[in-house]
């Protein structure tokens, strides 16, 4: 990969590179060549500045900026890894860091069972690539930042007198990372991903009904409010909690459900893409052993890629992964088939295939870890409106909210809005429930998929010993799965 | 150090601020990783990092930074008071004045000082082994090993200087039982101590196994109303969450809280007594003094199900008109909020097993996969290593099994509490059983 290949920045400088550190690729180099001993050994420069404001009922409840830097170091010893980070880059503490990296490697040699074999050939990254951003969020002054989020907060809370509490959040990441490892990879990567976030709560003392609406993307400044002001995003929050409020909770039963993309988002994150990372393959996953094996309908084809594709901004779109291997599309589900699981550099190489660009890092003295990018399912043929139109009785699901899944394939998640459907009419909203299922037995039941694609939970982190900012959607999908309210 | 944070105060001063705070934290961390039952990965690191509030009129600003020299702490002073002056002004932010603090005992173990990365790794490797030879069906996906010691302090336009040494242990242990293709439940156990000697990997490892080899071969149940007995880690999940943030005076004066309004008056039944203690050193919530400097103490937040008090900080009492209750919290990249430090349900008089034999149809409940509503208490989610117990035997492993209620409610129909507590990083709780709930099975 060449300068020629990268996308274009619509600023000169997405994010800054760190201070005092003009020759910072060359240092990484000359300390991979004092990295005696290793057979393999990794340096990752990771800046970021980060920026959050958050308003509560008119009151200024956060504002802060964090700059966090240094280096990560890692290395393969007798097929240990060892890993030391410093936030000193001075070529001395470098040098130290690394021996420690490889001096704690050198204990696990001692207790580990099965070595790693090495690291599977992959497409490495070189050059310089810049994230494509409308408006520099490090030109943006704070003020503004401040402001914005309290005219949203304040729209949210005097949209009506239901509304109790009203918070409004913005905040950014940008970063900047230089990554080289002894493979041959050479990367600068400028980031920048903003996000924002308006909660509105309606109702009285003992009973209360909650909304969410926000965006999370790749991207600048112009990007974030592209489609919706800030204001919009309290309005729409505060109108959401005001009819919650007045609906009542959904009973529990097992039935045909229409998932809107933000489900379909979590559905792909948390149900099936956990399942399919290959650190948990190896541990005993439900799909161990099912490459090539049909695990959905035939209307189904799931994807997780480090581009942006189908939409643009997808909040995790990385375009090269923390061991600076080119993040590819990557078909896991293809028409119903397995395909493939998402790999770092070591799971590749025992599954004997290229890394799939997996492998990501939360900040500098975070390892990294095989984790999902944008996750989602590909468009079909149906419109929404045919798909409530077959469905005589059902629920259709909205606002993906927390979800959690297992290694058997359960899964649970909550869904903020849930309307129900009785002979192909919505007939009334109720308040947010549980959808709860078998992954698999749920993509076996996908039935209609939509024509209209969305990302829609890029204000979401995944959690796995670190953060990650993932992104992920699809179009609406009709299954059948567990609605769970009070009996 | 505290040279640096003097010129951070100075310099943030000499901008225009009229207080200045700086919270640092200096810290060395050993740990080693588990994964896919095998040692994975050993990680050393050397942190350190400062946080500079700055209030000008009022207003407040704040920047954190992990570079410390003297020319970053300038940057960092000097962003604070930019951004102070562009925040809008709130009359209750102000900085506590100074006081006297008496130092625990206790939470600092010189032993940590020469505890390395192959400590760490043997450590890990005798919970792994422990697990594994509990009964070979046990798959541990994943697990840690973490060793830390650190010095955090603070320094304040008021006067404020304190310093504190702090030494943690604490280890995690997760994955299933796998036997014939019948996967268990995913099972999470944890342990944490501020001694070395008092590390306790393997009894963690067999309860974690024998948590997910008995949850093998799970049976489908009817939906029924019945009792629900939770774990010590289920309750953290469950009633914890919602507690602590009811408690929270932040959370009171958002009007997020159900507990407003309510001191004095019951909100569980007598069996539930709760406190939030940073001076017990059982728990890794310990420490001398908040995040401000101020004092930490014992306070009891519901006594016998009447609720006593709020946790508060400097800002949120000047707010309400009271006291701080030393509960600021963070760390040194956000300014203080108000945060629970160890969060403690006194003991009942049953014994676990005497809340198992009073049952009379229900499910113990070991980990809930699910949502929890803290404004509200809404709960529902996925039983996840439940088993049903009838007529006060523990019959078999139940699967599909979807809970779903109010905790607030639910505290109305606590019906038993145990002697026996389990300290889960910084809570200590028991295990508590509750009457009349709804569980559904799709």
């Amino acid at each position: 990969m060449t300068k020629d290949n990268l996308l274009q920045s619509s600023s000169s400088s997405v994010a800054r590179g760190p201070r005092g550190a003009d020759g910072l690729i060359d240092n990484l180099l000359s300390l991979l060549s004092s990295s005696n001993g290793t057979s393999y050994c990794e340096a990752r420069y990771h800046s970021r500045l980060m920026t959050e404001v958050n308003f509560i009922n008119g009151d200024m409840q956060r504002v802060r900026v964090v700059e966090n830097a240094g280096c990560g170091i890692r290395v393969l010893v007798e097929g240990c890894w060892g890993f030391s980070s410093t936030s000193n880059i001075e070529p001395g503490a470098l040098r130290e860091s690394l021996a420690e990296a490889t001096s704690s490697a050198r204990v696990l040699a001692q207790v580990k069972k099965n070595k790693v074999k090495g690291l599977a050939d992959s497409r490495m990254a070189r050059g310089e690539f810049r994230l494509k951003a409308n408006g520099n969020l490090s030109e943006v002054d704070i003020e503004q930042k401040i402001k914005i989020t309290k005219e949203a907060e304040q729209a949210a809370r005097k949209h009506s007198k239901l509304i109790k509490t009203a918070s409004a959040t913005y905040r950014e990441l940008l970063d900047y990372k230089a990554i080289v490892n002894s493979d041959g990879g050479e990367v600068e990567i400028h980031d920048s991903k903003p996000e924002f976030s308006v909660v509105a709560v309606a109702g009285k003392t003992s009973q209360t009904a909650t909304a969410h609406e926000g965006v999370g993307i790749t991207g600048g400044w112009n990007d974030l409010f592209a489609s919706k002001s800030h204001l919009d995003y309290g309005v729409e929050a505060a109108k959401r909690a005001e009819k919650l409020f007045a609906a009542r909770h959904a009973k529990g039963e097992k039935t045909t459900i229409i998932l809107d993309p933000g489900m379909v988002g979590l559905l792909s994150h948390e149900a099936i893409g956990h399942t399919v990372e290959a650190d948990f393959v190896l541990s005993g996953s439900i799909v161990k052993d099912r490459i090539g094996e049909k695990v959905g309908s035939e209307l189904v084809t799931l994807v997780d890629s480090g581009n942006s594709d189908n939409a643009e901004n997808a909040a995790g779109t990385i375009m090269v992964d923390d061991e600076a291997v080119i993040a590819e599309r990557t078909v896991i589900i293809e028409n119903g088939i397995l395909r493939s699981f998402l790999h770092s550099r070591e799971s590749a190489m025992i599954f004997g295939v290229p890394s799939t660009g997996n492998a990501r890092a939360f900040q500098y003295n975070d390892e990294p870890l095989i984790r999902m990018r944008n996750t989602f399912f590909e468009k079909g043929s149906d419109t929404l409106d045919e798909m409530i139109k077959e469905t005589s009785h059902g629920y259709l699901v909205k606002g993906a909210r927390n979800g959690q899944a297992d290694a058997n394939g359960e899964f649970m998640f909550g869904a903020e809005e849930a309307f129900l459907i009785e002979n192909g009419e919505i007939k009334e909203l109720l308040r947010g429930a549980s959808i709860s299922g078998n992954a698999f037995e749920v993509l076996q039941s996908i039935d209609m998929v939509g024509n209209r694609f969305k990302y829609d939970i890029g204000t979401g982190y995944c959690g796995k010993y670190q953060p990650a900012k993932v992104d992920g959607g699809g179009p609406h999908l009709r299954c059948t799965a567990v609605i769970g309210g009070l009996q | 150090m505290q040279d640096l944070l003097r010129h951070a105060i100075r310099d943030a001063e000499s901008q225009g601020a009229h207080d200045a705070e700086v919270f640092a934290s200096i810290s060395s961390e050993s740990e080693v990783f588990i994964e896919n039952n095998d040692i994975k990965q050993a990680k050393s690191q050397q942190l350190g990092s400062m946080g500079i509030r700055v209030l000008v009129n009022a207003s407040l600003g704040f920047y954190s930074t992990n570079i410390l020299t003297r020319d970053s702490v300038r940057t960092a002073a000097t962003m604070a008071v930019k951004m102070a002056r562009a925040s809008p002004k709130d009359r209750f932010n102000s900085l506590p004045r100074k006081r006297k603090v008496h130092f625990l005992r206790g939470i600092y173990d010189k032993a940590a000082e020469s505890f390395g990365s192959s400590d760490a790794a043997a450590a890990a490797a005798d919970m792994l082994e422990a697990a594994k030879s509990y009964d070979s069906r046990v798959t541990v996906d994943s697990g840690n090993f973490t060793a830390a010691r650190g010095t955090q302090f603070l320094a304040s336009s008021n006067g404020i200087e304190l310093r504190e040494k702090l030494s943690t242990f604490s280890w995690t242990i997760m994955g299933m039982a796998i036997q014939n293709g019948d996967v268990s439940s995913f099972d999470f156990q944890s342990g944490a101590t501020h001694f070395a000697k008092k590390i306790a990997v393997q009894k963690t490892a067999a309860e974690f196994a024998e948590a997910v080899t008995s949850s093998l071969g799970p049976r489908k149940v009817d939906s029924f109303r019945g009792e629900m007995l939770l774990t010590p880690s289920a309750a953290d999940e469950l009633v914890e969450e919602v507690i602590s943030h009811s408690i929270n005076s932040d959370a009171v004066q958002r009007r997020s809280s159900r507990f407003a309004g309510k001191i004095g008056k019951k909100v569980s039944t007598e069996l539930l007594t709760a406190e939030d203690d940073a001076t017990n050193t059982e728990g890794l919530g310990a420490s001398s003094f908040d995040r401000e400097g101020v004092p930490h103490r014992r306070n009891i937040v519901i006594e016998k199900g009447v609720l006593k008090k709020f946790l508060y900080n400097t800002y949120t009492a000047k707010k309400q008109g009271v006291s701080t209750t030393g509960n600021s919290g963070g760390s040194t990249s956000s300014p203080p909020s108000v945060s629970t430090t160890n969060f403690i349900v006194s003991p009942g008089k049953s014994s676990f097993h005497s809340l198992i034999s009073e049952m009379k149809r229900g499910i113990i409940i070991s980990r809930f996969s699910g949502n929890v509503n803290p404004v509200n208490g809404d709960f529902s989610g996925v039983v996840k290593g439940g088993k049903l117990v009838e007529k006060g035997s523990v019959l078999y492993p139940v699967k599909d099994v979807m809970v779903a209620g109010n905790v607030f409610e639910a505290l109305k129909n606590l019906n038993g509490v145990s002697k026996e507590r389990k300290v889960i990083f910084d809570s200590i709780l028991p295990y508590m059983r509750f009457g009349n709930v709804s569980f559904t099975v799709g």
